[in-house]
Parts: C-alpha cells; sequence; structure tokens
C-alpha cells in the first residue's frame, strides 16, 4: 500500500535512522552542558573563584533579593490626554484600511491600532481575498525600526550631520539648480500620487530622467510582453481556473509576482471537493533546486539552470513544431516534457505555463506557448495585469554608463538598492563616485545611500499618504495610522518641495490626485467626498479592468535567442527567498528568525547541495558534505565560505544559494548575516540571469558553530529500526516492553501524515478510516473515560488544518510571533534549538528519494483534552479549562519542563535566557544578538511599542505554548456579552487562520454545529496526529493529496 | 370539576398577566436607568431631588402636566421656548442661560422609560436602599470582636497564673506532708523554667513563620494605598456632594479593559463655568486650565498656547488669581503677604505640572495610579460593569465618601477568587448564556437555583492569565 508512513521522512537523517539524530530526538532538550544552555561561555570560563566566593555571592544575592523585596513599590503614573480624540477609547483596538507596499510587494491590509500605534496587519478582504504574506506581517515591526533614519542628513567627509529640512532643501535645490542631467533611480512606481509627485518634479526639472530598477529583475517577461502585446506588464493569472499548470523555475507560491493571490488561487484547484469522483489540478515543475513551488507540485523536473531555455524550446516544439538543440537536457526530462506536452494538450484553454526566466526569448517562447494553448483570455489576462514590476536592466546599464562618462550631475535613488542588488554592483559604485551630488530618499542604512552625499529619510507607509494601483482595475489607498515617529518626510513630498510646488501636504496632493484619476472612472458616487470617504473606508476602490492585449508574437523567431546550455561540472542557481527577499527586508528580526520553508534554515544561507544514496545505508552529500559543514564556493572568481545543507530533490550537478544575505551597510539583524552573491549573477544580452555555470565548491573547510536549520529540532512520531522491527525513536528510551501495543505510551504505529494519490484515494481513505477505527478501538482499551460531557454545553473550541490547501508559504508562523509576542531569540539560539515559536510548519517529504515531494504540517499546542503535559505539572500551572483550551499560566510556572518532556507533538517552548528584557535583574547571560548588543531583538523601548499589550510578556525560566489565541477568544465572548447575543461562527479567529491566504487553517467552536469548523470537521479525509495515543487532539489534519504522475518519473 | 378547571385557568392568565405587566414596567425602568446614564446624569442629578446643571428631575412629570408638552421638550426645548409655551418660557427664565441638549432621535417609549426610572427614583419605590444600620453594625460587631479575643486572651492568661499558683501551691503541701523540704520556686525561676522558655520560642519560632508569609503574600499588595495626586481633586465633592455618575467620567469602564482617567477637556465640560472651587479656590482649578490652555480671564482657549513661554502663561494665571483674591477678599491693594499667597499658588501649579521630563506646565497632566495589577493579569472592566453589571462600589469601595482616593479592595487573586464564587451571572438577562444549554435545563427543572461566574469557568486560569 502506497500510505506506509515509513515512506514519509523528514531528513536523510532520519531516513538514514542516524544515530546521533535517533539520540536528540529521544529527548526534549538538545543535551548540552548547564553553563552552555544558561550562561555566558567566556565569562564563567575565565572567572576566578572557589567555593568561599560563591558561597559570598549566594549570600550576598538573597540579601539582595531581600532587601529589593521589602523596598516600597515603585510608584506608577497615569496619563491622561489633554482633549482625548473622539474614535480612540484606551484599551479598545481601532482598525485602519491601508496599504501594505514594500518595493514590489503589496497587500491591502488592516491595521489594528492600539492607543494609535499600529500593533498588528491582517489581509483586509474588502480589497483583496483577505490573507496576507510573512513579509506584510512583519512589515509593522520596521516601523519600530531602530535603525531607521531620524533626520536629515548630509555628508561631511565620513561622519554625517544632521541639518532641518529647512536647510537640506536649499542645499539641494541649489545643486539642482545648476544641475544639468538629473537622474532619478527608483523602484517600480505602483502609485499615481508618487507618480504625480515626480511628474512635478520632471516638469521643474526637464533633464530629468526615470530608471527603474527593481531589487530582482522582471525585465525579461516585461520586455517579451511588450514586444508580443505591445503591453510591458505582467498579466494577471488565473491557477485556480487552470487545470495543468506548468512552471519554470518560477516561484509562485513563494516569490514570483504575487504569490499571495497565487497561492489563493492554487489552493482552489488542490482541493478535493467530491472523494467519490475525485479531481485536482496538475502542476509540473521544471527546476534544479527545490522551490517552495516545487515542493508543492505533483511533478519536478529536473532540468539545470542553463538549460531552462532549452526546456522550453522543447516544450514549445512539442506543442506548435519546429526544432532546437536539447542538449543540455537529459533524457529523462525529455521524455517528462514529451508527457508534459500531451498533458498540457490535453487541457488546452484550461492550462497555465509560466516561467521565472529573465531571457526575453524564453518569455517569448512562454507566450508562444500559452497562446497556442488558448490561454490567454481563460487563464491569463491583460485586463488585470501587474504593474507591480517595471525595472529595465537596459536602463540601469544605460544609466551606469553615464555615469561612468560623468554626464550625470545629479542622481535621486529612492526605494531602491541597487549598490546591494545590482550584478555590476561594484561597477555600480564606481560610477556612482563620478555623480557630484547625490541624494537618498531612505528609510534606513543601506549600501546605496551609504555612497550619496544627502539623506532625505522617508515615512514608513504606516505613517504616510498613499496609493498603489498594483492591478490593473483597482486602486488601493494608504493612509496613515501613526504619527511620524521621527523627523522625516514622505519622498513625494521631498520631491514636490524641490519641485518648488505650492502645497507639499501629501492628504491635499493625494485628493487632487485621486479627482482627476480615480473619481472618474466610476458611477457609484456622485460626489467626490462621498467617493474619498468610502474608499478610504473600504481601503481602496475597484474601476474596472483595462482591454485585453491580443497575441501578435512570433515565438519561432526566438528559438535562436534563448540561452545557451553550458556544459560545466557545476552549475549554482540563485534565488530569493520566500523570507528576507534580495535583501528589502534583511534587517527584519521576524523574517530573518522565520526558518526557510524548503530547507528550513534561519539567519543566513545555506548552500543547497544534491544528496545520493550511497547503496548501503547513507544518504550522502555532494563531496561527501554534511549539513553544517563550511565549503569554498568559487562562482566566475569569486569565492565565499558558505555552509552547506543536503537538500533532496536538488539536481546533480547544481547547487542552489539564497540571494539577499550578506549585507554590508543594514541595521544589525542583517549585518554580515550570510554572504552575498548578487555580483556573481549573470547577465547576458543585458538581461541579469540567475544562475551561473562556472561553479565549483571545495570540500569541508569547517563547521559552522551556530548552525541555525530548524528541520531536526522538536521533532515527534520518528520511526527508526531495532533489531529490524520497526518502533518509534523517540519512545525507545522509555526502554518499554515489546508487545504493549496499545496502550499509552507504548510502542505504536505512530500517525503524523497522510497521503494519497487522488487516483488511489479511495484505497487510501479506506486505510485511513480503518487505522482510525483501530486507533480508537486501541483507545477504548484504556482507563480514561473521556469526560467529553464536560465540553457539552458552552464552547469546545478546535481546529481543523486542510494539508492540501496549505503551501507551507509560512505567514501564518510570523503572524503567531507579531500577536503573541514571541521573542526573537536569534542565530546563536536557534543554533541550540530555542527557537521560540509557538507554530512551526514541519516539512516532510515522502515519495522518491532522489526527487521527492513535500507536505507541510503547520504543528501547535493540539489543546488535547486528556493531555499529557498536565498530569506532570507538579504546580497544576498548565491545567484544562472547561471550553477544552490547555491552558498555560506563565506566573504559576516554576520551570522544570516537564510538560514539555511529556508532550508528544514537542510544541512547547521553554524561555532558556531573557529573551525580552522582562526580568527584574538583568541577567547574566550572553549575548543574544549577532553583534554583542546587551540588548535582545525587540527588547529596546522603541521596538516594545509593537508588543501586543494584551499578552503577557515571559520572563525567563518559564514554559509557552499557542494558547488558539485566548486573547481573542475572550474578546469574542466578551463582544457577544456585552451586546448580549450569543457568539456567532467568525467572532473569534486565531491569528492564523486570520493570516493564511489560502484559507488553511479554520477555528472555531466545535460545539457550533453549523460553522465553518463544522463544515470541514465533516471531511471524510480527516485525521488527528497521533490518534492512537489517545490524548484528545483538538485539531484535525487532512490526509495530503496529489496528483502524481509516476510516468513522468520513469 | 370542568368548573374547576376553567377557574384555575383563569386564575393563571390573570396571575400571568399581571406578572406581564409588572416585568415590562420593570425591564422599563430599567431601561430608563441607562438612558438617563448616557443621555441625562451630565446635567440632571441621578438623586433627582437636588439641582445640577440642569433642575432635579423628580416630579417634572407633576409639575408639566401635559406629557405631550414634556416630551417634545425633552426632544427639542429651544423651538418651544421660541413657540412660547408657558411651561418652557418659565423654565427657560429660571435656567438661562444653560440650554438643554436636544433629543430629536428619541422614542416615546425611550422617553416614557426614562420618566419611569426618574419617578421611580424619586419616590424611592425603584430599589428600595438597605437600611444603612445594619453595615454600622456589622462593622461594630467586627471592632468589638477583637476586644472579646483580648478578654478571652488576658482571662486565659490569668487563668494559667493562677494554675501555676495552685500547681506550686500543691506541691508544696506534698512536700510538707512527705517531710521533704520544700524550696518555692520565684516568679522569675517559674518563667525562665527550661519548659516554658521551649514552649516561648516554638510559639515564636511559629509566629515569625506564619508573619512571614502573611507578609510575604502581601509584597506588592496595596490595599489602603492612598497616595498625594497633583490635584486634590475630591471624589467626594464630585461624586458624594453632587452626585455625578462615576461612568460620566471614567467612560471606559463600559466599554473597554480601562475605566480610564478621564481626559482634561472632560473636566471642562463643567469647570469652564465653574471656575472657582468652594474648597481650594483658584488654587486647584487653575490647574486644569494651566494644563489644557484655556484662559479664565476671557474663557477662551489661548491660540499657540504649546508654544506659549512660561512667563506669558504666569502672567495669564498670576492675573486670575490675583482678581479672584481681591474678589474674595474684598480689597484693592495687595500686602506682601496676599503677594506671597498669590505667588506659592503660582509654584504649586508649576510643581503639579511639571517633572524631571517635562518641563512645561502645558500638556497632559500626571496623575498617581492607585489601582495597579501585576503584567500578568488581565482585567477587563466592561467585562464587569457591562456584561456583569457589577457596581463600581463593590470593588472601589465608597469612593463618594473618599477625599483623596484611597485603594478599597486588597487586589489580590484570593479576593477576586473569592467574588467569582459568589456572583452570579446575568443568566436569563443575556442571551450570551444560551449557549449554556444545560444549566438552563437545571434551573428549569429546579435542580439548579443560581449560575455562578466560578460555575461557567470564572476560576480558570487562562480567564485571567494570558
Amino acid at each position: 500500500m502506497s500510505n506506509k508512513n515509513s515512506n514519509v521522512w523528514i531528513g536523510d537523517k532520519d531516513l538514514t535512522r542516524d544515530e546521533s539524530f535517533i539520540a536528540i530526538s529521544e529527548q526534549e532538550f538538545a543535551d548540552s552542558s548547564l553553563l552552555e544552555t544558561l550562561g555566558n561561555e567566556e565569562v564563567a570560563e575565565s572567572a576566578q573563584g572557589n567555593r568561599r566566593d560563591f558561597l559570598k555571592f549566594l549570600g550576598f544575592g538573597l540579601g539582595a533579593a531581600t532587601i529589593a523585596a521589602g523596598c516600597d513599590i515603585p510608584v506608577k503614573r497615569a496619563l491622561p490626554y489633554v482633549v482625548k480624540p473622539e474614535e480612540i477609547i484606551p484599551g479598545v483596538a481601532n482598525y485602519y484600511a491601508s496599504t501594505f507596499i514594500n518595493g514590489s510587494d503589496y497587500a491591502p491590509i488592516l491595521v489594528k491600532t492600539r492607543e494609535a500605534r499600529p500593533i498588528k496587519i491582517d489581509g483586509n478582504a474588502e480589497m483583496g481575498q483577505g490573507g496576507s504574506s510573512a513579509r506584510a506581517q512583519a512589515s509593522v515591526l520596521d516601523l519600530y525600526d531602530t535603525n531607521r533614519y531620524t533626520k536629515p542628513q548630509l555628508k561631511n567627509g565620513e561622519a554625517w550631520d544632521a541639518l532641518s529640512w529647512a536647510d537640506l532643501d536649499q542645499s539641494v535645490m541649489a545643486k539642482l539648480a545648476t544641475a544639468s542631467n538629473i537622474r532619478i533611480l527608483t523602484n517600480t512606481i505602483m502609485s499615481p500620487t508618487t507618480q504625480a509627485a515626480v511628474d512635478a518634479f520632471v516638469a521643474k526639472y526637464p533633464s530629468t530622467k526615470v530608471v527603474t530598477h527593481d531589487a530582482v529583475s522582471y525585465s525579461g517577461i516585461l520586455d517579451a510582453n511588450q514586444s508580443d502585446f505591445g503591453d510591458r506588464s505582467i498579466p494577471g493569472y488565473h491557477f485556480d481556473k487552470a487545470d495543468v499548470i506548468v512552471g519554470f523555475d518560477a516561484d509562485f507560491l513563494g516569490t514570483w509576482v504575487s504569490p499571495t493571490e497565487f497561492n489563493q488561487q492554487y489552493a482552489v484547484g488542490r482541493q478535493v471537493k467530491d472523494v467519490t469522483n475525485p479531481k485536482i489540478s496538475k502542476h509540473i515543475q521544471v527546476e534544479s533546486g527545490m522551490s517552495l513551488t516545487g515542493s508543492n507540485a505533483d511533478n519536478r523536473i529536473l532540468v539545470k539552470p542553463s538549460a531552462m531555455g532549452e526546456a522550453i524550446a522543447y516544450l514549445y516544439n512539442k506543442l506548435v513544431g519546429g526544432s532546437a538543440s536539447t542538449k543540455g537536457l537529459t533524457d529523462r526530462a525529455r521524455k517528462a516534457l514529451d508527457k508534459t506536452a500531451a498533458a498540457l494538450s490535453e487541457a488546452k484553454g484550461k492550462s497555465l505555463v509560466v516561467s521565472g526566466s529573465n531571457n526575453p526569448a524564453e518569455q517569448m517562447l512562454v507566450n508562444g506557448i500559452n497562446n497556442a494553448l488558448g490561454n490567454y483570455g481563460s487563464t491569463i489576462d491583460f485586463g488585470s495585469a501587474y504593474l507591480n514590476r517595471a525595472g529595465s536592466d537596459g536602463d540601469v546599464a544605460s544609466l551606469v554608463s553615464e555615469m561612468k562618462s560623468g554626464s550625470v550631475d545629479a542622481l535621486i535613488v529612492m526605494g531602491t538598492n541597487p549598490a546591494y542588488s545590482h550584478a555590476a554592483k561594484a561597477t555600480f559604485a564606481d560610477a556612482m563616485s563620478k555623480v557630484a551630488t547625490k541624494i537618498s530618499l531612505a528609510y534606513a542604512k543601506d549600501e546605496t545611500t551609504a555612497l550619496c552625499d544627502m539623506i532625505a529619510p522617508v515615512h514608513h507607509s504606516l505613517e504616510s499618504w498613499g496609493d498603489v494601483q498594483a492591478r490593473r482595475g483597482s486602486i488601493t489607498m494608504v493612509q496613515p495610522t501613526i504619527q511620524p515617529l521621527f523627523n522625516t518626510r514622505q519622498k513625494e513630498a521631498s520631491l514636490m518641495a524641490w519641485a518648488g510646488s505650492s502645497s507639499t501636504d501629501m492628504y491635499e496632493t493625494m485628493q487632487t490626485v485621486w479627482k482627476n484619476t480615480a473619481f472618474p472612472l466610476q458611477s457609484k458616487y456622485a460626489s467626490f467626498s462621498s467617493f474619498w470617504n468610502a474608499s478610504l473606508h473600504d481601503g481602496g476602490v475597484n474601476v474596472g479592468g483595462g482591454s485585453a492585449a491580443s497575441y501578435t508574437g512570433n515565438a519561432s523567431a526566438a528559438l535562436s535567442s534563448i540561452s545557451k546550455s553550458a556544459s560545466s561540472e557545476l552549475e549554482i542557481s540563485f534565488f530569493e527567498p520566500v523570507s528576507i527577499g534580495n535583501g528589502q527586508y534583511s534587517n527584519n528580526p521576524w523574517l530573518q528568525e522565520m526558518p526557510d520553508p524548503v530547507t528550513r534554515t534561519s539567519w543566513g544561507n545555506y548552500l543547497a547541495v544534491p544528496v545520493s544514496f550511497d547503496g548501503h545505508n547513507k544518504m550522502v552529500g555532494m563531496n561527501g558534505l554534511e549539513d553544517g559543514d563550511i565549503v569554498e564556493l568559487t562562482v566566475g572568481g569569486k569565492t565565499v565560505t558558505v555552509p552547506v545543507i543536503k537538500q533532496f530533490g536538488q539536481m546533480p550537478g547544481t547547487v542552489s544559494l539564497a540571494l539577499g544575505y550578506g549585507r554590508t551597510v543594514s541595521g544589525p539583524a542583517g549585518l554580515d548575516i550570510g554572504v552575498d552573491v548578487n555580483d556573481c549573477i549573470t547577465v547576458d544580452n543585458g538581461y541579469a540571469q540567475y544562475y551561473n555555470n562556472s561553479a565549483s565548491i571545495s570540500g569541508k573547510v569547517g563547521t559552522e558553530k551556530e548552525y541555525s536549520c530548524v528541520q531536526y529540532h522538536h521533532t515527534y512520531g520518528v520511526t527508526t529500526l531495532k533489531d529490524g522491527v520497526e518502533i518509534n525513536a523517540d519512545e525507545e528510551a522509555l526502554g518499554m516492553a515489546y508487545g504493549l501495543s496499545g496502550y499509552q505510551g507504548a510502542l505504536t504505529d505512530r500517525s503524523v501524515i497522510y497521503h494519497s494519490r487522488v487516483d488511489d484515494l479511495k484505497d487510501n481513505l479506506d486505510n485511513l478510516h480503518h487505522k482510525r477505527e483501530h486507533a480508537q478501538y486501541l483507545n477504548d482499551q484504556q482507563y480514561y473515560g473521556g469526560f467529553d460531557e464536560a465540553y457539552e454545553m458552552g464552547h469546545h473550541w478546535g481546529m481543523h488544518i486542510d494539508l492540501n490547501a496549505c503551501t507551507g508559504c509560512g505567514a501564518c508562523t510570523v503572524a503567531c510571533m507579531a500577536e503573541n509576542n514571541i521573542p526573537v531569540v536569534g542565530k546563536r539560539e536557534v543554533s541550540r534549538h530555542h527557537e521560540m515559536s509557538w507554530l512551526r510548519i514541519d516539512r516532510y517529504y515522502y515519495g522518491d528519494i532522489e526527487n521527492p515531494r513535500a507536505v507541510y504540517q503547520p504543528m501547535m499546542c493540539q489543546h488535547c483534552d486528556n493531555a499529557p503535559c498536565e498530569n506532570v505539572c507538579p504546580v497544576n500551572a498548565t491545567n484544562h479549562s472547561s471550553e477544552g483550551l490547555n491552558q498555560m499560566t506563565y506566573n504559576r510556572c516554576i520551570g522544570t519542563r516537564y510538560c514539555a518532556n511529556n508532550c508528544p507533538y514537542k510544541v512547547r517552548r521553554f524561555n532558556w535566557l531573557d529573551y525580552t528584557n522582562a526580568d527584574l535583574f538583568p541577567a547574566n547571560q550572553p549575548s543574544l544578538t549577532n553583534n554583542d548588543d546587551s540588548t535582545p531583538y525587540g527588547a529596546d523601548n522603541l521596538t516594545r511599542m509593537v508588543l501586543n499589550p494584551d499578552v503577557t510578556v515571559r520572563s525567563r525560566g518559564v514554559i509557552e505554548k499557542c494558547s488558539f489565541c485566548v486573547q481573542r477568544i475572550q474578546e469574542g465572548k466578551l463582544t457577544a456579552k456585552t451586546e448580549g447575543r450569543q457568539l456567532r461562527d467568525g467572532d473569534v479567529k486565531s491569528a492564523c487562520m486570520t493570516v493564511c491566504p489560502t484559507g488553511a487553517i479554520t477555528f472555531g467552536d466545535q460545539n457550533d454545529k453549523n460553522s465553518l469548523l463544522a463544515k470541514k470537521l465533516a471531511s471524510p479525509l480527516n485525521y488527528i496526529a497521533l490518534e492512537e495515543i489517545n490524548v484528545r487532539s483538538s485539531v484535525n489534519y487532512t490526509m495530503k493529496v496529489n496528483n502524481h504522475d509516476e510516468s513522468l518519473d520513469a | 370539576m370542568i368548573h374547576n378547571h376553567l377557574k384555575m385557568k383563569t386564575l393563571i392568565a390573570i396571575l400571568g398577566l399581571f406578572f406581564a405587566f409588572n416585568l415590562t414596567a420593570q425591564v422599563d425602568a430599567k431601561a430608563g436607568k441607562t438612558l438617563f446614564r448616557n443621555y441625562c446624569a451630565q446635567c440632571h442629578n441621578k438623586d433627582m431631588k437636588s439641582d445640577l446643571t440642569g433642575p432635579a428631575l423628580g416630579g417634572a412629570q407633576e409639575r408639566w402636566g401635559d406629557d405631550e408638552a414634556l416630551y417634545s421638550w425633552i426632544r427639542n426645548s429651544q423651538a418651544m421656548i421660541q413657540a412660547g409655551h408657558p411651561r418652557a418660557v418659565e423654565l427657560w427664565n429660571e435656567w438661562k442661560p444653560t440650554i438643554m441638549t436636544a433629543y430629536p432621535d428619541l422614542t416615546d417609549d425611550q422617553i416614557g422609560s426614562v420618566l419611569a426610572y426618574v419617578n421611580g427614583t424619586a419616590d424611592g419605590t425603584l430599589n428600595p436602599k438597605p437600611v444603612g444600620g445594619a453595615v454600622v453594625a456589622v462593622a461594630e460587631e467586627e471592632s468589638s470582636n477583637s476586644l472579646w479575643y483580648w478578654l478571652l486572651f488576658g482571662m486565659l492568661g490569668g487563668l494559667a497564673l493562677i494554675l501555676l499558683r495552685v500547681i506550686g501551691n500543691l506541691d508544696q503541701l506534698n512536700a510538707e506532708k512527705e517531710g521533704r523540704p520544700y524550696q518555692k520556686k520565684s516568679l522569675l525561676q517559674s518563667i525562665t523554667s527550661s519548659g516554658l522558655v521551649s514552649i516561648l520560642i516554638f510559639a515564636l519560632v511559629l509566629l515569625a513563620g506564619y508573619t512571614t508569609v502573611n507578609n510575604a503574600m502581601n509584597l506588592g499588595r496595596q490595599q489602603g494605598y492612598q497616595p498625594d495626586q497633583p490635584i486634590a481633586f475630591s471624589h467626594a465633592t464630585h461624586a458624594g456632594l453632587h452626585k455625578i455618575d462615576c461612568q460620566y467620567c471614567h467612560d471606559g469602564a463600559r466599554r473597554s479593559k480601562h475605566a480610564v482617567i478621564p481626559a482634561t477637556n472632560t473636566c471642562m465640560n463643567c469647570h469652564a463655568a465653574i471656575k472657582v472651587g468652594s474648597e481650594h479656590g483658584t488654587a486647584e482649578l487653575s490647574k486644569i486650565y494651566a494644563s489644557s490652555g484655556w484662559d479664565p480671564n476671557t474663557g477662551t482657549y489661548i491660540e499657540g498656547y504649546d508654544e506659549m513661554s512660561q512667563e506669558d502663561i504666569k502672567a495669564i494665571f498670576t492675573k486670575w488669581i490675583t482678581e479672584n483674591y481681591k474678589n474674595e477678599k474684598e480689597v484693592d491693594v495687595l500686602d506682601e503677604s496676599a503677594m506671597e499667597e498669590i505667588e506659592g499658588q503660582w509654584n504649586n501649579i508649576v510643581t503639579s505640572l511639571t517633572n524631571e521630563q517635562k518641563k512645561k506646565v502645558q500638556g497632559p497632566i500626571e496623575w498617581t495610579r492607585v489601582h495597579n495589577l501585576p503584567d500578568h493579569v488581565y482585567f477587563n472592566h466592561s467585562q464587569h460593569v457591562t456584561a456583569g453589571k457589577v457596581e463600581c462600589k463593590t470593588c472601589h469601595g465608597a469612593v463618594e465618601e473618599m477625599d483623596v482616593l484611597k485603594q478599597d479592595a486588597p487586589l489580590s487573586m484570593g479576593w477576586c477568587i473569592n467574588c467569582h464564587r459568589q456572583t452570579e451571572v446575568q443568566f436569563n438577562e443575556n442571551d450570551y448564556y444560551k449557549d449554556y444549554a444545560k444549566y438552563h435545563e437545571e434551573i428549569q427543572s429546579g435542580e439548579r437555583d443560581k449560575v455562578t461566574v466560578a460555575d461557567i469557568g470564572g476560576l480558570e486560569c487562562q480567564k485571567c492569565h494570558y
């Protein structure tokens, strides 16, 4: 049967039953010395002292504590308003519709503010589909970044002098007045209001040219669409309408164009609506390294980066006719592409081919394929095209040569950082030094601003007025939700001030822009003020799509311009990580600590190397490398040392590495973390190609001290072999005798992940139901009676997680950190298994060992109604509520950690150190940050403004875990009570449910039989993780259903 | 038989009607109370007997005689005055220039409810007050209790001494009888005997342990805490004498977790008119004017107050204080002591409104928090005030008698828990509790007579700690 749990594995150590790994998974906590766990090794090792000193300190400590306890209680002050704003009630949250915008990323959002400070961001279902991304979630933390520019500055030698806005404007305008060649280098401008400000500037200084540079280039697809459709934009895609999806190196679930929307659409097609006649979409991904999208695909076709063009051309030729070289493709890939072509032809008009290539010829071929399949107008349309990318590699290249020749007098940089993210950044920096006046409209420290001589610091988008037109057909608004924290100014206001505009008030400017642009496009509102108010309330306005462009391209002509495949031994591909982008988010500790969904590494980039089976009992990495080994990587003349991680599904002969790390000028979270490989990007025909075919790696040259991959942390349900019999690794330590199968804590067949091919679903469902019945039978043999009647009235909270909808994007993990004040612990602590996340996403591989697929399983406290953790707490700090919640009471916890030890799901976290500066006495502990700063991440007074005031900040020495967002439960209940009505479904939503773009997580009251949760709980695909151990978990998962086609692997 | 049955039915029907009627009347007055609090209590005294900003409402309906006119007066008084309604004009002459706020949206039913509440409160038929004597008696009993303990302690001590004496005498007699020499123990010897000393030490250790544990438990608790405040604001004057509803100022209590210390502009609602206090004259009230930038000389807000220099501000308020001083003392020329007093008043204003961080008198007033809970406790006022209908004084005590506010309750966890054990929830009144079907059944069947907070999980950790 294909559904044996033994063909699910979490990594190579699990697969090979690595002894050191089994030893670790037998224990709740990584075994290290007390000193290493709690103390500051350097200090402790150099300390001189003896027993008498110890007693002295002990005595002094006791005495000091006694005296401190006897002191007066500190006087607390309360400051009321002088004039209280009508809309603010202290203690009650306000929500404002706005838009998250950073570079090319955007999301319509609802901003939650408490006492006029933003603390949480969620998707705005009024303007988008609801749901948001990890990046949108984390953007609220950037607002309280201690490394923001707080005032205008002027370079004076190496130092920066502060000056007033008036003085800055004066000197800028004096410089601009004499400049005969001005350039604005910006990220893609999606905002009509920003465009208006730029237009005003250009009108005043007609020599100005605007050059657009995106952190990751999309020039190829834009130029291809310009030539094929006369429309330089990226069309709207409808993954929900496609029965067959083929992706060529396009990580559309992770980073490509608009992943939040694509996730939502993709999940629609992956749902099994009727188990008796199951149907889901088919997704084939062509790539070399394992991307988030590839790991979700039904089949992956391995093609090395330099041969991607050939693969596209091959598919084009199969579908349309013609011939091209295919020497870079393996036989296997060719055969698989034949089958892919067949599958696509069967789904004409209901298929979709996308490519992440930045070669316009390859994108033209993709356009030709989609055109031949009749996908334009059905799964692709230009009416709602994306406008969030407009960068041009060619324009930037000509800017560089202009600057080099000295013909540019003034350069204004805003929203982009080419000195870090440009492929030829050394040339760029060199050329920039020839420009007389360099002004940066920057938010925080970056490499490009460091090369400028004036800084006009900008607001955070949460402090700004603005608008975003990321797609044709809708404009969303940005409204301020807090007074500017520092002496900054919106970039639009700066441009307008320098343009000599009479008013630089952004509210007025925006209204003028909207009166002339959006207002005439709609007919719902007659007066502008009612239109404005409605748009402000909703967060934007839908104004109807544009016209659909028609295909006029000639793909066959492009066949000769595709990238040539190389025959080098090793190729490396570079990718934008889901978390920190190409460096735009690298100073955000939440995103740095969020593990990469696929490699599950945090705080740094790890070189993914292929693994192969040695024929005996070992999965060996390339060159015999092991996880965490440091190697020297040489790419086209540049050598960097980088740690490696063995990656299943990485094509032999290729490696891959994330961009965005190794920042040299940045706030402390991003500084010197990982290595920067942006300058290893090759440029072909003027277009940046995110791979390099002249790469080589050395053997092991060292071992990373702080190896921060979380994949083997907190694992459960691991099996191992003992005398040829499969047993549970983590319970082997109990020394229970065999034959006790069925009793709680004994050795049973573990049920963590179930999966099935859609064609075998009936058989596998029978198997699942049989297993569930057996588990129930085993549970019935126990003395535990159930006490179900205790939850019959009132509420009984529960959750359902649809693994077919979950793509592993990680938005929920960041949302959980934001909602529940979860501390960031830093790289060193992560490497010691001390990450604090309440919600983790476990990655399981299944299928073919060389080219597996993945299941992502969000795992948090299961709120067991027969919870093993509760029975072992000596102080009753964790116990059960009448509403089925497994309660954790921090003020009662004394830190024995028995509960964590007894948790079958490994979801309890211990505060080993003072991660939040919450303790009364500053503790003797090692620095938690990368730069030996004594204040941990997020513990300074500015960043603390992001804390949720309804959730306790935990101190050292207590256990914490998922509370099912009890603060939201209590708030929802209270609202119902004050309104004198019954609780309605949807009154209480956990933070993870709210953020999920695919609706994979459903939270609710199990006693409400008409709720969305009840509907989901009725699905026959459901199961409970570790059901057989009778802990009565409150979380249901669904069997993962895939559309794998074995013939493609042959 | 049938006849009897019919009789029964009629009786039940009549009884039912009676109850139903009674019920609607009750609900009316109850709704009226809420409406009164929301709309009327800002100006009308809630005892319905004495005047405040507006006249006492007790008997208003009788005085008007004509309900229709009264209703339209409530909806828009100014229109009636202009129309020349005799009663309206009479009231206007008595109370002008105070204008009654118009409430055009109030329905007849709502006004009826308010009047029902007003009448009920005025004649005391609604919520008759418990006899005050009982409370006093309890208090007296408590103090006399401890007196009894001391008496008992003294008597037992005396008894012990007497018994010691008796034992001594008996020993002596025994010795004499047996012809043994007997050395009578002196009192000192008896006291320093090893037996007594060890008993004493044991008792001391017990007592010390008991005191330590008790005091340790009290660490961080502040029952009776009564700090000085920057303004000598008296709750006794505002809530006691003038009977201003608590929630008029603490308007967060009904809708937020915080009861909220009122913003200065809430004070100004009344104190734009009442500029000189009965107790402190200009000394205290000038502080709120100096904080919010209101010039009492002209009765207007000062433009650009935030940027004004301290000297200019001083000039404005010294002028105000001086003029009031002259009026009050009926003097035209100020002597040295008067100058000193005026200077002192100003200095007091400055010290009250400034501190090390805040050098200017402008801006918020820094009050000292009286009721503090640890950070790991979640407490929500609206849960108790709006959902639970708990009276403010249940936790805050007789605030209307406090000149300087004092923490009345211990605010300890035991105290919270105890109340949650005893307090009944609004089980039948609030539809939220329909989810608790089993309890409703038990109440119906008579198995259960009440549902306390504890019964619906009010003692569980994560109701307050998360």
